[in-house]
């Protein structure tokens, strides 16, 4: 399962599993994300390759739009996927 | 050995997750091996579903330990062949403006996996994977 929760001051939190199954009711919350924001992975304990194409288009969208998009806290195993796919290379990851 | 068969389905990956997990516990392995096996088995369960267009039978996950080693073989009955040994490797010093988002799910698996293993024989598919247990 999957939790996401959005405040005012463009904080996402993350909660859960970001899998496959989770991608079309993620994908309605980040699109509806029109400026800057900070993800906080926190309490998110999984992502596969299904959550982090919302990512890299939220963060392409976002960033192409003039806006900032930063990801923090990711456990090490989640930076470690990152780091599979260059992606901590090319993105404000903290 | 613990085998499971799953609908093809994105819906079956919570049960996947649980199936991961019993093996895991029944082995007594720690827990924290079950964030490879679980993108392993995701990445490549759902690009059967998403590429097997004409399976239509349940995708069989088998888990065996083989010393200090993972051992996860996915099955998929009755498809055309996919061999994702032969795919192409993705570019990761790509800058971001020449990125797509998604086409990464095989590229995790190789990353991950200690050997990965296809076979195709009377139309069936067979996926085969091997992770190094982390203590």
């Amino acid at each position: 399962m999957l939790d996401i929760q959005v405040s005012d001051q463009g904080t996402i939190r993350l909660v859960g599993r970001f899998d496959a199954s989770q991608a079309d009711m993620a994908q309605t919350t980040f699109r509806a994300i029109r400026q800057s924001a900070v993800a906080d992975f926190a309490q998110l304990d999984y992502i596969s390759s299904a959550g982090i194409a919302i990512i890299v288009e939220t963060y392409k969208r976002l960033t192409d739009a003039g806006h900032s998009f930063k990801l923090i806290n990711l456990n090490p195993r989640i930076r470690t996927v990152f780091g599979y796919a260059g992606l901590d290379k090319v993105m404000q990851i903290d | 050995m613990m085998e499971g068969r799953f609908k093809r389905d994105i819906a079956s990956l919570d049960a996947i997750f649980d199936f991961v997990a019993e093996f895991l516990a029944q082995q007594e392995i720690p827990p924290d091996n079950s964030f490879y096996a679980n993108l392993v088995i995701e990445e490549l369960f759902t690009n059967m579903v998403k590429y097997s267009k004409d399976g239509i039978q349940d995708i069989a996950i088998r888990l065996d330990r083989d010393g200090q080693r993972l051992v996860i073989s996915l099955m998929d009955f009755n498809v055309e062949a996919f061999d994702i040994t032969q795919s192409r490797e993705v570019d990761v010093d790509r800058p971001m403006s020449e990125r797509k988002a998604g086409g990464l799910g095989i590229h995790f698996v190789k990353q991950v996996a200690d050997s990965v293993h296809y076979e195709y024989k009377d139309r069936n598919s067979t996926i085969t994977v091997t992770k190094r247990i982390e203590s």
